[in-house]
């Protein structure tokens, strides 16, 4: 059972270092005049939980849409399980394996909580119209697996009893649950997290934690999550990238990272803008 | 003003239309056709989240693709149909490629635009479309040809063998009428099974939240084309019973007017519910052909004010609708996600 | 110093055009200009050029009351065409039906599509936002309206064409050139309340408000304008030019019911091209699109040439959603 659900990552031997699964290159964003990315550069190896922190405005979420593909990044490379996919469309990266969730969580409200699971399952004949008609029978048996696999992973969160239910009529927290549990559907080498514990209950947000920690065991899935709580990141993360105005300024082990000046600085002026304007000024 | 009988009871209407089969099977056609096109919008806007305020266009590619080939290329009408259909099609994605990527309500000007641009071509082309005269039949060669003509004969001959065994003195449009209402159950069965696959999930993903469906590896562009292909096959097939139904076609039966209608009856019906089209297209149609078979008094009721009643009815039911009940009769509200 | 390499110079070019595409827009149309010119000579560009002054001074009118609408209620009103069809015959009822001079027609015209604008706020948009209606409930709302209006205007005034009391046969003439006489004050009213309202939008407080809306509604109340008041105040605006564009459209060409909505899509272009939102981009985008849908009459036959505005709006909506103003955030 357990290889039937092996991700694409397999858990590191304690001989080699792990190897890198995104490489993320001098990448520029600019929005006008204003640069949102100003030359970033990270690594991210495979079975890591890897945490991307920074105050407010410093280009976290901007660096995961342009390595996800949502927004074109104007320069820079983003390799991905050793290939090139900066400048690609977000679904064909997602299809090579990873996968993202969003700031303000994008359960389906509309569809029900098991339509939102088996629509991230990969490799669906039935999502081709055409299979509809000249292979219903592959269409069908395919359905029943990602039916059982859906409901296994709701298993596994506790959301079984909601199956059914529409997904508007979930929580704001069983609505984050579901949106990792359907993002695992989908099979993924690395799942990029943006501000998985945002607006959830601390015992909720454990739940999670532990649960990103049992998918690296058994599931070989790598993480790299945005996350503004120091306690998280300092104690449930491998490694810790710090990004400040468009810039990675840090990369390393958490103790490292909070020896580290530049960082300390880069946060004392980011509260101090932080509390005048909400927003970091940018040259 | 003299003091006419008929002005003493202005209001006084007769109901005896009501109990006339042809007014019934003429509202059944109409309403028909019309559900064959809200079954389009249905899977575009309801389903799929597109609005596609072009609709209209569509029906004009196939009405007059076939009409043309017929009149103009000497094509046998039943091999029309089907190159019209995908002629219909084809514009769909070609006009779809570049501007399904757009935000949802400039998509729906870029549709209206497109449709007029259709009608401008329509209206304008005379050499090729007859233009504000319409077509019917050959105009220069032989003009015993008419695009209707395939269809009549073998709608005479459906009257003669099979219904006259049921009816007597059969309606010359009812088969018509049978055939329209066949293909709008064949189509509603046939959406409906596509909704509840994997690709219908896709749809309804991408309705809702199109980057989440990205995320998840979907192609969404491609469904968003394949919806608008389809209901482009759909208004082309409603062209057909259009043009069948007038006998002649005009740029004006083409005019975005029709789309709101169609939108009128998707409304109606409800959101996210192929069945309910039907029902909204039937009560839509009866209320507005009723104005024209009561025998409403002429002064003040004349032909054009019948015709401004028509639409103001209309309108009031859109803006009733959108106001107190945007999920129409049958629509669910837990999946109406255009409308929050 | 060395000189920059040829790529650069490109580079910082697109740069420059990115930055400020109307740069790009003036050499287009310039372009354009002279290519006619070669070709049909300066006299036929000149007068055609005056004649798509007049249409795009009605486009334009109508299309800073839309964009404005669009931008701060973000409402897609498909029922300002019929806003202009309302004008028109309210000009009609004054200046043919009660023979009055037409100046009061105009000002009739005005004030009571204005008054419809306010009491269609009062009585449907307001109540809407009060309900967080989605963009295609508005939408669908907006063209029920506008079939309610132009069944309005049937039921009175019935589908035959009718004329306002103008001048159609007489013509000026000036530098060479013909214009009839209705045309040319339809020209200088136009343009004169075009210059008229640029400036209010730019120099009194309510223009600078209603911009601010336009652009962020949000901001502007905490900002602590009275968003209240300045939607009120921008419908009042928005009505007054749409029947002012009316009563202009009527009188060069005649009132038919369907009048406002032919309108529309290129209105709907000149704010697109322009900016959602951006109203001195409408005004521009709307008096440009005039003068090519004009000038187009050089090349192809004159039916055709109501086309133009359609294909200029596909064309800006594939290559530049945001117009030529606006700025990216709009997809």
């Amino acid at each position: 059972m357990n290889d039937h659900h092996q991700t694409g990552g397999s858990s590191p031997s304690p001989a080699e270092p792990p190897r890198t699964l995104l490489e993320v290159d001098e990448v520029v964003k600019r929005f006008g005049g204003i640069r949102a990315v100003d030359g970033a550069t990270m690594k991210v190896r495979e079975g890591t939980i890897t945490a991307l922190i920074g105050p407010n405005g410093a280009g976290k979420t901007t660096l995961f849409n342009v390595v996800t593909g949502f927004y074109r990044g104007d320069r820079g490379s983003v390799t991905f399980d050793g290939r090139q996919v900066f400048g690609e469309a977000p679904y064909e990266i997602a299809r090579k394996g990873m996968v993202r969730t969003f700031q303000i969580t994008k359960a389906l409200a509309a569809m029900p909580v098991i339509d939102n699971m088996m629509l991230a399952a990969p490799d669906q004949p039935g999502e081709r119209f055409r299979n509809l008609i000249l292979r219903p029978d592959a269409v069908r048996r395919r359905e029943k697996e990602v039916r059982a696999d859906a409901m296994e992973l709701l298993e596994i969160f506790n959301l079984a009893e909601l199956a059914d239910d529409y997904a508007g009529t979930l929580s704001g927290g069983q609505r984050k649950l579901l949106e990792l549990a359907r993002a695992l559907m989908a099979r993924p080498k690395l799942l990029l997290l943006d501000e998985p514990m945002a607006g959830i209950n601390p015992v909720l947000g454990k739940r999670l934690l532990d649960h990103m920690q049992q998918l690296r065991q058994e599931r070989g899935v790598t993480f790299l999550f945005i996350e503004h709580d120091m306690e998280v990141v300092m104690n449930h993360s491998d490694r810790v990238v710090v990004m400040a105005e468009g810039r990675v300024i840090a990369d390393g082990e958490p103790q490292e990272v909070r020896a580290d000046k530049s960082v300390i600085d880069a946060y004392l002026g980011g509260v101090a803008a932080d509390t005048v304007a909400g927003e970091k000024p940018y040259r | 003003m003299s003091l006419d009988p008929g002005t003493i009871v202005p209001l006084a209407v007769t109901f005896e239309s009501f109990t006339d089969v042809d007014f019934w099977i003429s509202v059944g056609i109409i309403a028909g056709t019309y559900t064959i096109v809200a079954l389009g919008l249905q899977l575009n806007t309801g389903f799929t989240g597109i609005v596609n305020f072009g609709q209209a266009a569509f029906m004009a590619i196939g009405a007059y693709t076939m009409a043309i080939l017929v009149l103009k290329a000497g094509f046998s009408f039943w091999l029309s149909l089907p190159i019209a259909v995908l002629a219909a099609m084809l514009f769909g994605v070609i006009v779809g490629l570049p501007s399904l990527r757009l935000r949802a309500d400039y998509f729906a000007i870029a549709t209206i635009a497109m449709a007029e641009v259709v009608r401008l071509f329509a209206q304008n082309a005379r050499g090729l479309t007859g233009g504000n005269q319409g077509l019917f039949c050959d105009t220069e060669g032989d003009t015993s040809v008419c695009y209707t003509n395939d269809w009549r004969d073998l709608s005479d001959s459906i009257n003669e063998n099979i219904v006259s065994n049921f009816w007597s003195n059969p309606d010359t449009l009812f088969p018509l009428f049978l055939v329209v209402w066949l293909t709008v159950g064949i189509a509603v069965v046939a959406l409906s099974y596509f909704q509840g696959t994997p690709w219908g999930r896709v749809l309804r993903a991408i309705r809702e939240d199109e980057d989440a469906a990205r995320a998840l590896g979907k192609n969404t562009l491609l469904y968003k084309l394949q919806s608008l292909a389809i209901s482009a096959c759909l208004g082309a097939i409603a062209g057909f019973f259009l043009a069948l139904n007038l006998a002649t076609l005009h740029p004006i039966d083409f005019e975005p007017l029709v789309t709101f209608f169609a939108f009128s009856v998707l409304i109606l019906g409800g959101m996210a519910n192929y069945k309910g089209v039907a029902l909204g297209a039937v009560l839509f149609w009866v209320v507005l052909e009723a104005t024209r078979f009561i025998e409403l008094p002429d002064p003040p009721f004349t032909e054009t004010r019948l015709a401004s009643l028509r639409l103001a009815i209309t309108g009031l039911l859109l803006i009733g609708l959108m106001a107190f009940r945007p999920q129409g009769i049958f629509g669910k509200r837990e999946e109406m996600v255009i409308g929050e | 110093m060395t000189r920059p390499a040829p790529a650069a110079i490109g580079e910082r070019l697109m740069e420059r055009l990115r930055r400020q595409p109307w740069i790009g827009a003036v050499g287009v149309i310039l372009v354009i200009f002279l290519a006619l010119v070669a070709g049909e000579g300066l006299h036929a560009v000149a007068q055609t050029g005056l004649n798509g002054l007049s249409l795009g001074a009605i486009y334009a009118l109508g299309a800073v009351g839309l964009t404005l609408v669009y931008g701060i209620l973000k409402l897609v009103n498909f029922a300002h065409g019929d806003f202009l069809t309302f004008g028109a015959y309210m000009a009609y009822l004054v200046n043919v039906t009660w023979g009055a001079p037409l100046i009061v027609a105009v000002f009739w015209a005005m004030v009571a599509t204005a008054l419809l604008g306010l009491l269609f706020e009062r009585l449907l948009w307001g109540p809407m936002r009060a309900k967080h209606a989605g963009f295609l409930q508005l939408i669908l709302m907006s063209i029920g309206l506008a079939f309610v209006i132009r069944a309005v205007v049937q039921w009175f005034w019935g589908t035959e064409i009718r004329t306002l009391d103008v001048n159609t046969t007489d013509t000026v003439d000036f530098l060479g050139l013909r214009i009839g006489q209705t045309e040319l004050v339809v020209l200088v009213v136009g343009v004169a309340v075009l210059v008229g309202v640029g400036f209010m939008l730019r120099v009194t407080l309510l223009g600078k408000r209603m911009r601010a809306l336009s652009d962020d509604l949000d901001l502007a109340e905490t900002a602590g304008i009275d968003t209240r008041r300045v939607i009120l105040y921008t419908w009042v605006f928005a009505g007054a030019l749409a029947g002012l564009a009316g009563v202009l459209a009527g009188a060069i060409t005649s009132l038919r019911p369907e009048l406002g909505f032919e309108l529309l899509l290129p209105i709907f272009a000149a704010v697109i091209l322009g900016g959602i939102g951006d109203a001195f981009g409408a005004l521009v985008a709307g008096l440009v699109l005039g003068v090519m849908t004009e000038w187009s009459t050089l090349l192809i036959d004159a039916r055709w040439k109501v086309a133009v505005g359609f294909l200029v709006l596909l064309i800006v909506l594939v290559i530049r959603p945001q117009g030529i103003f606006g700025r990216a955030k709009a997809i």
